[in-house]
């Protein structure tokens, strides 16, 4: 996997020059392994003797199982311990195929007694070169913050100049210890020795921060969420996007900028799915977490709408859409449109039923089984559908509590209709292009039945003046509009001109969308499309901010 | 098309060269830049700053190391040559290319390498580094490669009796592996690829890519072992000369995507749709119509109900053709539909019907038709007299 870690090392540099301090998973070899380099791909390619430049070792990988390999701890040291200009900014390194990135951090002198100023040290992730930048970047953002929390806590009790002279103690015992085994046991080779004792295992039982970074660590390749109290005192949080949303899905990774992308298209009629219930995520915020969220999270109902939840929990809207935008980036909720009677779901493309869900749905809905229900899925189906009117409200509940669930899974997909205008045989295009050859509907502008622009009578209340001061332009093609059954009621034209005129009829609203914006019902709406469907066509199909939560829907 | 562009976009711009400089370990100076073009490209205090990852320790030797700066990037290739006659028993160098931070970088990486290998080669054979502290011959040369490499992604270095090639390789993401009912089609006009460029095999195979047979059966109709027109199919999606479909039937169901608002936006794409999809150039399609029927496209209606309602034929449309624009461009998506067998209550027939173990969720009925050679329609059968297999369409 392309995000988790390979090691996490610590590196500091000052008067007494660069040395690392610890390294974690430090089960390496540091011997180079020669048969990876002179493998060859294919077994009846011939070895040529005489190319002596060629068959010079060449390291090619650093990486074996899962592990950083080949580098000693004195190589990495004079690598990540950067001069003081490099400080205090991204430092990214790619060496074969393994990438190095940290935030190589400062430390101010404490007291007077400091002679060398220059004191840094660096957290450092190594990770496999293919980790895209987006997650590179996460990686930096963490680095940095574990800095920021060290420094602090270096001001505050010098917590890291003590920790600091633990491993170095610790490494030098080792070393010591290791030189006094040479002299007694003469026959023992090195690499034997070596293996016996690593100081990190030591500075492991001895070290708070040792603790602490294998902590990180482990959380980054278990669950991709950090929450640790560097020294049991400063707090530093931190999620990797790309991991914590991978948890309902194999394989599908979900860069921050994916989540800015569907944040941008958040409208307020849009709605807000809790991932976990919401008392639990309540018990699971820090103490010092913001009023304004656990306001937003005790009035959280699937059913509401965005504004209604910042009517409701009494903030702007503008600070409900960040506070959708930092649940959604922490995984711990997602975006549907409100559940509603007229909801329409369909299985969801890139739904893999795993064993684990079925089982986590029969626990949920004991008697059901998940494929049954959801293949009923298979047609796109209302809510409305689903309810039986004559049904319990027990049952009734039950129904709603099942598609939450199918959703909060990502297993359901919602389609909403989309309404394209198309005046002419020829689409939405301007007459000039294509008038020449062609009869066009404009023709029949002179029918009884038709009705311009111009007729407006003046001072409609639903059309403002600078509107019909508009110069008429053969584009607007659906003036000359009429039925051969029927008359249309002028009204039911006028509201056609307002929704056009507005750009609602060009695929990229859905119905839902135009009724919030216009204020309209859903059978006034549907009225309009029946009545003009010669010019109107809907199709069906996903909205695409919330379709950038499925994976396969992605590239479209 | 999208997804190589998002690509791009998360991993950053492929971007040209910025410089090419030639460093050493001076025996007293210590490492220092002794050719750089263009001319003081990498100051001097930068360069103080990163020399130890230019001139690294013995142990990254013949190491591919790139460090990232805030303005730009530099990636090497750091070599040592062990020979008496030096100041120091070793000649160390590294020839580094200067990207932009932003920009990707991997792919200079084996030219990079086959540049150090060919300069090795040079000081081996005539000490042509070490030689002369005058060095106009490289500066030409790192000058000539560096725009040859910017403007033709390619460039021959030339130097008395040696000679070498280099090339600038576009890094693409490996294809996926190519199943038996997937379907190759063409991106654009075959014409261009039925030259002899290609190997006997994708010649053999190339006639038969018509946009309507699958794999399985090209390899029957070209008479060419079935892996091999996989792996050949496989080299042609990543040249991007062919995309992948799934079959076309009259019982499939298509669905559309978000992007069909762009056939009624972009008149290039209008003029394209209408040219493949009409019937007879002569007479093309009217677009309204050609909306109108992928519009129609949804989880309840199979390309069956769609023809028997619109009736492409006296629309002018070809609804084959239909299929494959919308697929190719993204406008509509197929739906699969996927036969699961409910584990809880196995019938006789769930036991013994060897059909059975394809009923997992895992493959759809196009898979299966190509494993057991069976229509859609005989599965479905079974599918239907079984309550304990449900159909999952998605």
């Amino acid at each position: 996997m392309e995000i988790n870690p390979l090691s996490i090392i610590l590196v500091k540099s000052d008067s007494k020059g660069d040395r690392m301090l610890f390294r974690y998973p430090h089960a390496t070899n540091n011997v180079r392994d020669s048969s990876q380099c002179t493998r060859r791909k294919n077994p009846y390619s011939l070895t040529i003797s005489e190319d002596l430049l060629q068959s010079l070792p060449c390291p090619t990988s650093n990486i074996s199982n899962g592990n950083l390999t080949g580098f000693s701890d004195e190589v990495l040291s004079t690598l990540f311990a950067v001069k003081p200009e490099l400080c205090e900014s991204k430092f990214e390194l790619k060496v074969n195929n393994v990438r190095f990135v940290g935030h190589p951090t400062l430390l101010p002198s404490r007291g007077l007694k400091e002679v060398n100023p220059s004191k840094l040290f660096n957290v450092v992730f190594a990770l496999p070169a293919q980790a895209s930048h987006s997650v590179v970047k996460c990686y930096y953002d963490l680095s940095k913050r574990l800095g920021i929390a060290l420094r602090h806590e270096e001001k505050r009790c010098g917590f890291l100049s003590e920790e600091i002279k633990i491993m170095v103690s610790t490494h030098d015992e080792v070393a010591a210890r290791y030189l006094v085994s040479k002299k007694l046991y003469f026959i023992r080779s090195e690499e034997e020795s070596d293996c016996d004792e690593s100081p990190y295992e030591l500075i492991l039982q001895k070290s708070l921060l040792a603790r602490d970074l294998k902590s990180v660590f482990n959380s980054l390749c278990t669950s991709g969420v950090i929450n640790i109290m560097i020294n049991k005192w400063i707090q530093v949080s931190f999620c990797l996007p790309q991991k914590v949303h991978q948890s309902h899905k194999k394989g599908f990774i979900m860069n921050p900028e994916i989540i800015d992308r569907c944040l941008d298209s958040l409208r307020p009629y849009h709605g807000l799915l809790l991932l976990l219930e919401p008392h639990d995520l309540l018990d699971s915020l820090p103490t010092d977490s913001s009023p304004a969220l656990r306001r937003l999270i005790q009035m959280y109902n699937p059913l509401k709408s965005l504004q209604t939840l910042a009517a409701d929990s009494d903030l702007a809207l503008t600070q409900v859409f960040q506070l959708t935008g930092h649940l959604v980036y922490w995984a711990k909720a997602t975006i549907i449109y409100p559940l509603c009677e007229n909801n329409v779901y369909v299985v969801s493309p890139d739904a893999v039923l795993t064993a684990q869900l079925l089982d986590a749905f029969s626990e949920e809905f004991p008697g059901l089984c998940l494929l049954q229900v959801i293949s009923e899925f298979s047609l796109p189906t209302s809510i409305s559908q689903k309810l039986n009117p004559l049904s319990q409200s027990q049952q009734q509940t039950q129904v709603v509590k099942i598609i939450i669930w199918l959703l909060k899974n990502h297993l359901l997909l919602q389609l909403h209709t989309y309404v394209q205008y198309m005046p002419t045989v020829h689409g939405r295009i301007t007459m000039e292009t294509k008038s020449s050859d062609d009869p066009s509907p404009s023709g029949l502008t002179e029918n009884d039945h038709s009705w311009g622009m111009n007729d407006t009578p003046k001072g409609t209340p639903n059309d403002s003046k600078t509107d019909i001061q508009l110069p008429i332009d053969k584009e607007s093609g659906i003036f000359e509009y009429q039925s051969d059954t029927f008359p249309i009621a002028s009204d039911d034209m006028l509201l056609m001109d307002r929704l056009c005129r507005l750009g609602y009829f060009t695929g990229g609203h859905h119905l839902e969308e135009i009724m919030y914006l216009e204020n309209i019902r859903r059978s006034q709406l549907l009225q309009i499309l029946d009545k003009f469907r010669d010019v109107l066509i809907t199709c069906e199909s996903e909205d695409p901010a919330i379709a950038l939560f499925y994976s396969q829907l992605n590239s479209y | 098309m999208a997804t190589s562009a998002e690509c791009a976009d998360e991993r950053g711009q492929e971007g040209p060269i910025r410089c090419i400089f030639f460093s050493e370990f001076h025996h007293i100076a210590g490492p220092k830049i002794t050719c750089q073009v263009p001319d003081n490209f990498v100051s001097k205090d930068i360069f103080d700053n990163v020399s130890v990852y230019i001139i690294p320790k013995a142990q990254l030797q013949r190491s591919t190391i790139t460090v990232t700066l805030k303005e730009f990037k530099i990636l090497g290739f750091p070599v040592r040559i062990d020979n008496k006659k030096y100041a120091r028993n070793a000649f160390y160098f590294n020839l580094c290319f200067v990207c932009d931070a932003e920009a990707r970088t991997v792919h200079y990486e084996p030219v990079v390498k086959k540049m150090s290998e060919f300069l090795i080669a040079l000081e081996i054979e005539n000490c042509f580094l070490s030689a002369s502290g005058d060095k106009t011959r490289l500066a030409q040369m790192l000058q000539h490669v560096m725009l040859d490499l910017n403007m033709h992604k390619m460039c021959t270095l030339t130097e008395g009796t040696m000679t070498s090639h280099l090339k600038v390789v576009r890094q693409a993401p490996e294809p996926k592996p190519i199943l038996d009912h997937q379907v190759p089609i063409f991106l654009e006009g075959r014409e261009a690829f039925q030259s002899d460029q290609w190997d006997l095999t994708t010649q053999q195979v190339l006639p038969y890519i018509d946009g309507f047979n699958h794999v399985a059966r090209i390899a029957a109709e070209a008479d060419v072992e079935n892996n091999l027109v996989k792996s050949c199919v496989q080299n042609l999606v990543y040249y991007g000369v062919v995309t992948l479909i799934p079959i076309f039937q009259y019982s499939n169901v298509y669905a559309t995507t978000p992007k069909l608002k762009k056939l009624a936006e972009d008149v290039e794409l209008q003029d394209k749709c209408v040219a493949y999809a009409s019937k007879s150039l002569r007479q093309p399609a009217y677009l309204r119509d050609i909306y109108r029927m992928y519009a129609s496209m949804t989880h309840g209606s199979s390309m069956r109900d769609l023809c028997q309602r619109l009736n492409p034929q006296n629309l002018r449309i070809n609804e084959r053709r239909l299929v494959q624009f919308g697929l190719i461009e993204g406008l509509i998506r197929r739906i699969y539909k996927y036969p699961i067998h409910i584990p809880s209550n196995s019938t006789e027939e769930g036991r013994t019907n060897p059909i059975y173990k394809y009923f997992t969720g895992a493959f759809n009925l196009d898979e299966i038709c190509c494993c057991i050679g069976q229509s859609v329609a005989q599965i479905e059968e079974i599918v239907e007299r079984d309550p304990n297999v449900v159909m999952l369409w998605k």
